[in-house]
């Protein structure tokens, strides 16, 4: 064993070998494996579009470590601290699930390793957790809800009824939703927080929605669970009575196909939409196909502006891991989801976020905007950021 | 009843001897996978102690781990003990869950006994999951490793970790051992072999089941409260029925039965996972494919496959242990 | 909140989906356990390649090409697995077929991911059966009635083949006693391999049935496990009695609890298991004693 693994150390060290001060050394911290290795994949491929459309603006190389963190904080845990003890790696780039964040939060901080985050959307990390070496690129669950609560206020719709899978991320994105819609006036008349990936059959809940009196749902699923619930929901014939509302991941572009024509009709809110009409996206969305052929997710949007971020902060001079976590933090560019910054105050995204209704397209479903909501910085949420660190 | 074989004390002191070295020499990340291995075989001692020795073929083993390291992390963290008091009542929370549990499923056999155990697990891993004051799924961090410092021994170092938890690993072994060898230990032979007949001696067979099982639950505990402070974090999936798959597997793999062959299990079953997870995501298709083939090979897993070509004679009792768990197999063969 | 009748008649029709589901699911592996007391872990990842075998066929042939074909391939699979590995596990142990059913979930998991990606697939219910029906005062997706339908179905045609047909009587004389049943000349071996791809089969209908009401995802068949497991053991092992109550069971307790008791949803079913465990050890109707 103990053979083996110095050949796989010497394999590392040995690429490593030319590093000029310009060399930067990144560890891709995704599952690869697991539940969620889809997401895994299209982070990762987003990430190498963007070293290969801007690593040219800047003189330095970059090399990529990949780990699998197999959606297990304890495996991932020890992948961290391989890249960072080991790998001796610059930077860290990765992260979907909130568990995941949560067990390298106290590693990467105590290291002095910057880390971005490309998934992972649990308030605290940018909250009460948030540390001067995590910068998040990707978005908070309140952050993506929040907005969503004034604006189907406005629409006229005055009584909901929520649903959300029981977990942490779950009821950050519903109680994000709720704030702000009791806040403008409207009343939350049930809510139903259903057993994460145990539940089969979404019938019993829809049919409390149904007699419930609310106006229209809002909900929050992902993945697997969400492409059930919008069939399920269809099949009730709920849609047309009981429109549906919720977090854009229920129809993400990664899986909307899978829902098919039960997805028509169905208006989300997220920070990413592969329909956004600016330059940046067009052009994101053209390499991103020619490299997999599939219209990149917002998954995909986060690996790619997270790598994007890395070089901006290259070029601004950043060469180690301290430099490398200031220059992070101060990033600002014009992404394919607009005009991106960093909240100085927890290091978290400053983005806007679009509403939009999935209809059906040329081949296939495809999304259209309803509106842009002004980019918003999260509440402080505890977070007291340490002071920056040194230039 | 457990008995020491010229074969097995030298799996042993070569196991012993390869994990010293590992402990002093290896880098990083080595010592990290050590760890891993360290703590993977205290619950396997935990398991095999149940299900080798007593038919108790158990699915909540993952479980009681889990509630070990939550033990740990909140008596910590949020009650305030110091890590030695909070691993001391880790260690009785789990014990004293495992003897209930132990209790209860104690007139279950076979495949009724693995699904009580593990409803029981997956109570405890739905319970923690949705639970707020446990931190949910995102889990609870913060978690410090013991002091030893007056000893020397600074825990926050990975190699005086990896030494620590080998020597809490021998202390447990040596634990399992006197156990097995005890009247108690005895006794669990017996139930296993006939119950009836060990009821009609005068045995209380279900206190016999679960005074095994909660003691099985007390280095489960223990376990759990090392990985905990190896990992410096406690999230659900450690409760998850997979969790207790994994270790059956693991026990199955070395050898049901043998005590040392789970300890060999455990370093084969995380080797491989690392070292075919290095080069493929598809990991589990090859690893499924090596537990197959190990099952073709028709041997009590890679121990007694050992032992049926090397030792002087086949260790009768690890068969009468396969055999014993069903009871019907029981039946056709008398 | 208006509970009316209504309310209640649309929840007593989607317990009864969800235990016609699970029905299909469990009676192969009760079966197969009953007869052969073989535990196979794997049926549920049979369950997810029926799934997937649905929706490759569905995307060429339609909804019923799928239907038609994923049976008859994962019974085609199940062949297979019965020459190549389980028959020569008959004798072993139970403890060495928990291993390598184990093995075969971690292979077939990856399997399907290398051939199918790890992207969701979906799956369309075909025309006819995508409205709703008026039915007891609610309006219920049609779809949904054909599975409980089928599940009925299903059911009945099983309780006829075990308790009138001679093949029925060969498996309950092989469930009673198989070296009995050997002994009065029946082909007992030849029986195993039958009721095999017979529960192969099944697996991989409820998956074809299951693809379009939920999603076509790799885990699918790890996720199923459990609720399978759990209902073949409330109802007691190598009954068909046993698996109609245990899915009855399962699908009315996890419904009502969901509306009755949330908080406590996901925990209920556990505690039922555990409880029946506690009176009747060996569960509700097992086959025999």
């Amino acid at each position: 064993m103990k053979r083996a693994f110095l050949a796989a150390l010497g394999l590392a060290t040995g690429l490593a070998v030319p590093a000029t001060a310009q060399d930067i050394k990144v560890g891709l911290l995704l599952p690869f494996s697991g539940v969620y290795a889809a997401l895994g994949n299209d982070i990762e491929a987003g990430f190498t579009t963007a070293l290969e459309q801007f690593g040219g603006e800047t003189p330095a190389t970059f090399e990529i470590v990949r780990e699998d963190t197999e959606v297990k904080p304890p495996v991932a845990l020890a992948k961290a601290k391989k890249l960072i003890l080991q790998d001796k790696v610059d930077v860290i780039s990765g992260i979907v699930s909130s568990g995941v964040l949560g067990a390298v939060r106290d590693m990467v901080h105590g290291a002095g390793v910057p880390l971005i985050v490309a998934n992972a959307g649990n308030d605290e990390a940018t909250g009460e957790a948030c540390s001067p070496y995590i910068t998040r690129m990707s978005f908070s669950n309140g952050q993506v809800n929040r907005p969503m609560g004034q604006w189907m206020y406005d629409q006229g719709i005055r009584k909901v009824y929520t649903l959300a899978p029981d977990y942490a991320a779950g009821r950050q994105m519903i109680d994000g939703f709720v704030q702000t819609f009791t806040a403008a006036g409207g009343e939350i008349v049930g809510q139903d927080f259903t057993p994460f990936q145990k539940t089969q059959d979404f019938g019993p809940y829809l049919a409390q929605a149904k007699s419930s009196g609310a106006e229209a749902v809002f909900v929050f699923y992902a993945g697997g669970e969400a492409i059930s619930f919008v069939k399920q929901y269809d099949s009730f014939g709920l849609k047309a009575e009981l429109p549906l509302y919720g977090s854009g991941f229920l129809t993400s572009s990664l899986y909307v196909n899978a829902e098919g024509p039960a997805a028509e009709g169905v208006i989300t809110a997220l920070h990413y939409v592969p329909t956004l009409d600016n330059p940046a996206n067009v052009q994101f969305v053209e390499a991103f196909k020619a490299k997999t052929g599939r219209v990149p997710s917002e998954f995909a949007v986060h690996g790619y502006d997270a790598g994007r971020a890395l070089i901006e902060a290259v070029k601004a001079g950043a060469t180690d891991r301290e430099s490398l976590a200031n220059a992070l933090r101060q990033v600002r560019f014009d992404g394919p989801r607009g005009a991106l910054s960093i909240d100085p105050a927890t290091n978290n995204i400053v983005q806007p976020i679009y509403v939009y209704e999935t209809v059906a397209g040329d081949d296939g479903l495809t999304q259209k905007v309803l509106a842009a909501l002004p980019a918003e910085a999260d509440p402080v949420n505890g977070c007291e950021m340490a002071t920056p660190v040194s230039n | 009843m457990f008995r020491h074989t010229p074969l097995r004390y030298a799996a042993l002191v070569l196991l012993a001897s390869a994990a010293l070295f590992q402990a002093l020499t290896a880098d990083y990340f080595g010592l990290e996978i050590l760890t891993e291995i360290v703590i993977l075989a205290m619950l396997v001692i935990a398991l095999d102690m149940v299900a080798g020795f007593g038919g108790m073929v158990s699915l909540c083993h993952g479980a009681l781990l889990g509630v070990g390291a939550y033990g740990y992390a909140i008596l910590s963290t949020k009650v305030g003990l110091t890590p030695l008091m909070a691993m001391g009542g880790a260690v009785a929370v789990t014990g004293a869950i495992a003897w209930v549990i132990g209790a209860i499923c104690a007139r279950s056999h076979g495949i009724y006994f693995i699904m009580a155990t593990l409803a029981f697990g997956q109570m405890g891993y739905s319970y923690v999951f949705e639970a707020p004051l446990f931190g949910g799924d995102d889990g609870l961090s913060g978690i410090a490793r013991l002091d030893l410092s007056f000893i020397g021994l600074d825990l926050n170092d990975g190699r005086s970790f990896a030494l620590f938890c080998l020597g809490v690993l021998a202390a447990i072994y040596g634990a399992a051992v006197l156990i097995l060898r005890s009247g108690l230990g005895r006794s669990l032979s017996g139930v296993m072999h006939n119950e009836q007949r060990m009821r009609a001696l005068g045995l209380t067979v279900w206190r016999v089941k679960a005074d095994v099982f909660g003691l099985s639950g007390l280095i489960s505990g223990l376990a759990g409260a090392m990985a905990a402070q190896h990992v410096m974090f406690v999230s659900p999936g450690l409760l998850s029925w997979t969790v207790s798959g994994e270790a059956l597997v693991v026990v199955i793999l070395g050898g049901l039965g043998t005590l040392v062959g789970p300890l060999l299990g455990a370093a084969v079953f995380v080797l491989l996972k690392h070292e075919v997870g290095a080069l493929t995501s598809y990991w589990h298709l090859v690893v499924g494919m090596i537990l197959i083939a190990v099952v073709m090979s028709r041997a009590n897993g890679i121990f007694g496959w050992i032992e049926a070509r090397f030792g002087a004679r086949i260790e009768r009792r690890a068969a009468d242990a396969v055999r014993d768990i069903d009871p019907r197999e029981v039946k056709t063969d008398a | 909140m208006s509970l009316d009748l209504g309310f209640w008649t649309l929840q007593a029709l989607n317990a009864l989906q969800l235990s016609m589901l699970l029905f299909l699911l469990s009676i192969g592996l009760t079966v197969i356990f009953g007869l052969m007391h073989f535990v196979n872990l794997a049926h549920g990842a049979l369950y997810a390649l029926g799934a997937y075998f649905a929706a490759s066929a569905a995307a060429v042939g339609g909804y019923w090409a799928g239907f038609f074909l994923a049976p008859v391939a994962v019974a085609g699979v199940g062949v297979l697995l019965y020459s190549g590995l389980i028959q020569r596990m008959r004798k072993s142990g139970p403890m060495a077929q928990v291993l390598v059913t184990f093995g075969l979930i971690f292979a077939l998991l990856d399997i399907t991911r290398i051939v199918w990606g790890d992207l969701a697939l979906g799956l369309e219910v075909p025309s006819f059966l995508a409205g709703r029906v008026a039915l007891l005062g609610v309006e219920y997706p049609a779809y949904r009635l054909f599975i409980i339908a089928l599940g009925l179905a299903i059911f009945a045609a099983l309780a006829f083949v075990l308790s009138r047909t001679q093949i029925g009587a060969m498996i309950r004389a092989g469930v009673d006693n198989d070296a009995m049943a050997a002994c009065l000349g029946i082909n007992v071996e030849r029986l195993f391999f039958i009721v095999f791809c017979v529960g192969c089969a099944l697996a991989g209908l409820a998956g074809a049935v299951a693809a379009p009401l939920l999603s076509v995802t790799p885990d699918m068949g790890l996720q199923i496990l459990i609720p399978t497991l759990i209902v073949i053991v409330i109802g007691g092992l190598g009954s068909l009695k046993g698996a109609i109550a245990g899915s009855l069971i399962f699908g009315f307790v996890q419904t009502f609890g969901a509306v009755l008791a949330p908080q406590l949803a996901s925990v209920l079913i556990y505690a039922l298991l555990a409880a029946v465990l506690v009176i009747r050890p060996v569960g509700l109707f097992p086959a025999k004693g």
